[in-house]
């Protein structure tokens, strides 16, 4: 079943790379959300519960190595490719317009399902070759269809990753060597492995100071490609800390910077989100400081941290998504994404937009009844209860930090909404209100939004023997 | 007197050694001086080589290099088709050359004992400094032929002082002796050391590590672009092929001794390439340094050479390597015969209006670099770190895994190249010789070679020891 969810996804879009001269372009994006429906629609349907691992395939393939084809999700990986497969759908969607490329919608269909394969590969080799298999289209779609230097953004993204990722490959080598196979559960990366294989995530994530090809890239590429680095790419760092460090030996080695880092991640991302006046590369610093609260999350090591993290991830996921299409709207419609370009009162010019901004807005603040709340709180309570391995200074100095930062974050979200939602309108000959396919997308992501957040227990039962009792 | 032979070894040997006469004479007799008349037996001869060594049923590492070295032959003599009635190339002479320095490439990895390794040595490198230099008229190729000559003389100067050496210790010449003997606690320790590094130094020459890599850029720069193919390839797999047997068979017992040069030269030979290779913006002087690179990573695997993957991790390194960077060099040859520039910003473009030539050349980059959805060179990059790690040489693994990196900053800045979008038409010849399309059906071939071991891995990795 994951096979045909993945191998879907990647025949539709290499056919439509090739094709691209002779698709229409509606035609295309179409194909494609069909694709992502399926691919979504399979891998609701292979779950089989928290237990051990769904939908597990295993074939030989690399016998000297010790590599096998192993797919299969768990209760951690399936969350993250559930997300992943409805951004994917909504990307396609997105796309339904008379001037997309079809090119365009066969490298969101390449990336996402890369993406897939790394949240389903239960063995590092090929989890390393999902994980770089997504670079090169993504150079293309944001290098290609950006704006701006969008050439050197993605290179200066490509070259950011792949230094991760070259780490990464020999922590994963020589944890297969010290554990004896390249199964994930097998994986035993010692001290030195650990710590190559945290700067590798680190990089993606992104932690703080690693972060600075992303707020260019994010602003840089289109509004799907956005959507996807957001949404998707960064996920795979936070994943990668999940399943090859949380579960380490050595975690200690690393975990205290991590913590910290992340902590002050979330700080600084904050700061630097009140100095802009880009939208989407305020969008794009409010993430490092999501993922500040994942990476805190991961460093306690604790069942309530893992909560955090995959909770944190996945609403991060369908928040920050709802944001940058927010942003690709007003994009559409005045052609930048400046706010003081794009002039006050949007709750008069676009309503709809402008609620839809809003909710998102207030979402990324962490307001309690919308997703982003709960991975924030879980991962306060995970850093407050200190965990496994960090010191208590340690641990509350993350708590403090992080606390620190959600008093700032509201303040930048408070100036973002009220310089574009709120005050006179400037009306512009450029005001429109949703279109279709926008309403279509945004209201799925809205739903999400307000799902995860009035009902975080279902995704938390999901992830639950790993963290039984956290809100009970 | 009767010297022993073991056809075995010397079989395909000879073979590609009667096909370089034959060559030269069917070249000097027939009159018209096109390509076909001295490549059609150069062809012949080495798949005849090539029959005579699976007949042989050889097996282990001077099998598998033996077989590197008559496919990358193979490859180089039919892409060569790509220089018919380029007038200074004289078509007999060069198949001479490149079928002796074939012939001695397989002698080196076949070698027993030192004094053949040193004479098999010079029958590889004479023809192929006289291929750098064969080009008429061309200034730049004798000069680099001379940088050439003058370090390939040093090395051997230096390989025999540490032969002669390790003759008056241990009182042989063969590998088997030569094992027997350093085990042995009368030799003394000290000379056992430097002679060994000595010997090991001149192999080390050859193979273009640091810091005898100057001759490299040089002489593949100044030289036809497939001739700087043959040397990067099977030139390279011969010398990596001979030091691997030399150490393996001869000398595990000064492990000691050759165990932190290799390690260490292999540390700098990767880091220098790659350094020098961020600097190129030509796609041949971008290989040739890069090819300086994987060289220290085809290194990194030799001191772990006991161990359980110490012979077949260099050997399926280079084989892939081999085969990644004939297809690039070809394909480089035809976008110069026919563009008349290997510049990358003239390259600009190439897998959208050329794909034939262009995707074949992104593909060996990638693989090359160790990058998805080239598998098989990711694959490879993995099976050498392996026996690296389990030596306990982490730190020769992190400097791998920061070279892997430098190494995909250069590769992907010629692969996004090749893919971005073109600014205008470029100049492609008017009318290009028929035989160019045997040097595309080489690199479409290689390339097709790479994309099914990619996409099976164990193909290659169960097959090669």
């Amino acid at each position: 079943m994951i096979v045909v969810a993945l191998a879907v996804p990647f025949a539709v879009g290499v056919l439509l790379v090739l094709a691209r001269r002779f698709v229409p372009s509606r035609v295309a994006a179409w194909a494609g959300a069909a694709a992502m429906a399926v691919t979504l629609a399979l891998y609701a349907l292979v779950w089989e519960g928290s237990e051990g691992v769904s939908g597990r395939v295993d074939a030989p393939w690399i016998e000297p190595l010790g590599a096998r084809l192993q797919l299969g999700v768990t209760a951690v990986s399936w969350p993250f490719a559930l997300m992943t497969a409805f951004i994917g759908l909504l990307c396609c969607l997105w796309l339904v317009a008379d001037d997309t490329a079809p090119a365009l919608v066969g490298l969101v269909l390449v990336v996402s399902a890369s993406a897939l394969g790394v949240f389903s590969s239960l063995d590092a080799l090929l989890l390393f070759v999902f994980f770089e298999l997504a670079l090169i289209p993504m150079w293309f779609v944001i290098a290609l269809w950006g704006t701006g230097d969008a050439r050197r953004a993605a290179t200066r993204f490509l070259l950011f990753t792949v230094t991760g990722s070259a780490l990464l490959l020999v922590g994963i080598v020589i944890g297969a060597v010290r554990g004896g196979s390249l199964e994930l559960i097998d994986i035993r990366p010692d001290a030195v492995a650990v710590v190559l294989i945290t700067l590798g995530f680190a990089v993606k994530t992104p932690i703080v100071p690693l972060h600075t090809w992303l707020p260019d890239a994010h602003s840089a590429a289109p509004t799907v490609g956005s959507v996807l680095l957001a949404s998707v790419f960064l996920k795979l760092g936070t994943y990668g800390l999940l399943v090859f460090v949380e579960p380490s030996d050595h975690i200690g080695v690393v975990a205290p910077y991590l913590a910290v880092t992340g902590a002050f991640g979330i700080v600084w991302s904050a700061l630097a989100c009140y100095a802009q006046d880009d939208l989407k590369r305020l969008i794009a610093y409010s993430s490092i400081g999501h993922m500040g609260f994942v990476v805190l999350a991961v460093a306690t090591r604790s069942d309530v941290g893992v909560a955090a993290a995959v909770f944190g991830s996945v609403a991060h996921g369908v928040v920050t998504g709802l944001l940058f299409f927010a942003a690709g709207s007003m994009k559409d419609r005045y052609g930048t994404t400046s706010m003081t370009r794009i002039g006050r009162g949007l709750y008069a010019r676009t309503p709809w937009l402008a609620v839809t901004f809003v909710l998102a807005a207030v979402a990324t603040l962490g307001l309690p009844g919308l997703a982003g709340f709960w991975g924030e709180v879980l991962s306060l309570r995970a850093a407050y209860d200190v965990g496994e391995v960090l010191s208590r200074p340690v641990a509350w100095t993350g708590l403090g930090l992080a606390l620190l930062g959600i008093a700032l974050t509201t303040a930048y979200v408070v100036r973002a909404v009220r310089l574009l939602a709120q005050g006179e309108p400037v009306p512009s000959d450029a005001d429109r209100d949703l279109e279709v396919r926008e309403a279509v997308v945004m209201g799925a992501l809205v739903a999400a939004v307000v799902v995860l957040g009035l009902a975080p227990q279902l995704l938390l039962d999901v992830v639950q023997p790993l963290s039984a009792g956290v809100l009970r | 007197m009767t010297i022993p032979v073991d056809w075995t070894v010397a079989g395909p040997a000879t073979v590609v050694m009667i096909g370089a006469l034959v060559a030269l004479v069917v070249d000097a007799s027939y009159s018209r001086r096109t390509w076909l008349g001295s490549g059609l037996p150069a062809t012949a001869a080495v798949l005849a080589g090539i029959a005579e060594l699976l007949r042989e049923d050889a097996t282990g590492a001077p099998f598998a290099f033996s077989l590197v070295v008559l496919l990358g032959t193979l490859f180089v003599v039919v892409a060569s088709n790509v220089m018919n009635f380029e007038n200074a190339m004289p078509p007999g002479e060069y198949h001479f050359l490149l079928m002796s320095a074939s012939a001695g490439a397989l002698v080196v990895v076949s070698a027993r004992d030192v004094v053949t390794l040193v004479v098999a040595l010079e029958l590889l490198s004479l023809p192929s400094i006289a291929l750098v230099g064969l080009r008429q008229g061309d200034r730049a190729a004798i000069r680099s032929a001379w940088t050439f000559f003058l370090a390939s003389v040093v090395s051997t100067a230096i390989t025999l002082m540490g032969v002669s050496l390790l003759y008056g210790v241990t009182g042989t010449l063969e590998y088997a002796g030569l094992r027997e003997a350093l085990v042995d606690p009368d030799v003394p320790g000290s000379v056992v050391s430097v002679a060994v590094v000595l010997t090991v130094v001149g192999l080390l020459f050859k193979l273009g590590a640091v810091p005898f890599h100057a001759w490299v850029p040089d002489a593949y720069g100044g030289t036809s672009v497939m001739v700087a193919g043959f040397l990067s390839a099977v030139s390279k797999a011969a010398s990596l092929g001979a030091l691997l047997v030399l150490l393996a068979e001869a000398l595990p017992g000064a492990h000691d001794a050759w165990g932190p040069v290799v390690a260490v030269v292999a540390a700098v030979t990767m880091t220098i390439g790659n350094l020098g290779a961020l600097r190129q913006d030509d796609a041949v002087g971008l290989l040739a340094w890069s090819s300086i690179a994987q060289a220290g990573f085809m290194l990194a695997p030799v001191v772990a050479v006991s161990g359980p993957y110490g012979l077949s991790a260099p050997v399926q390194y280079v084989a892939v390597y081999a085969l990644a960077n004939l297809v690039a060099f070809a394909a480089l040859a035809v976008v110069l015969r026919l563009r008349g520039s290997t510049r990358l910003a003239d390259l600009r473009g190439m897998a959208r209006n050329d794909p034939w030539m262009g995707i074949p050349l992104v593909l060996a980059a990638l693989t090359l670099a160790g990058f998805p959805p080239a598998v098989i060179g990711l694959v490879t990059k993995v099976v050498v770190i392996r026996p690296v790690v389990l030596d306990d040489h982490v730190w020769l693994a992190v400097v791998m895994g920061v070279n892997v990196m430098l190494g995909l900053a250069y590769y992907l800045r010629l692969v996004v190249t090749l893919c971005g979008r073109a600014e205008g038409e470029p100049y492609v010849s008017p009318s290009p010789p028929i035989s160019v399309r045997f040097a595309k059906s080489t690199v479409l071939i290689g390339s097709a070679t790479l994309v099914v071991l990619s996409a099976w891995p164990d193909l290659l990795l169960s097959h090669l020891p």
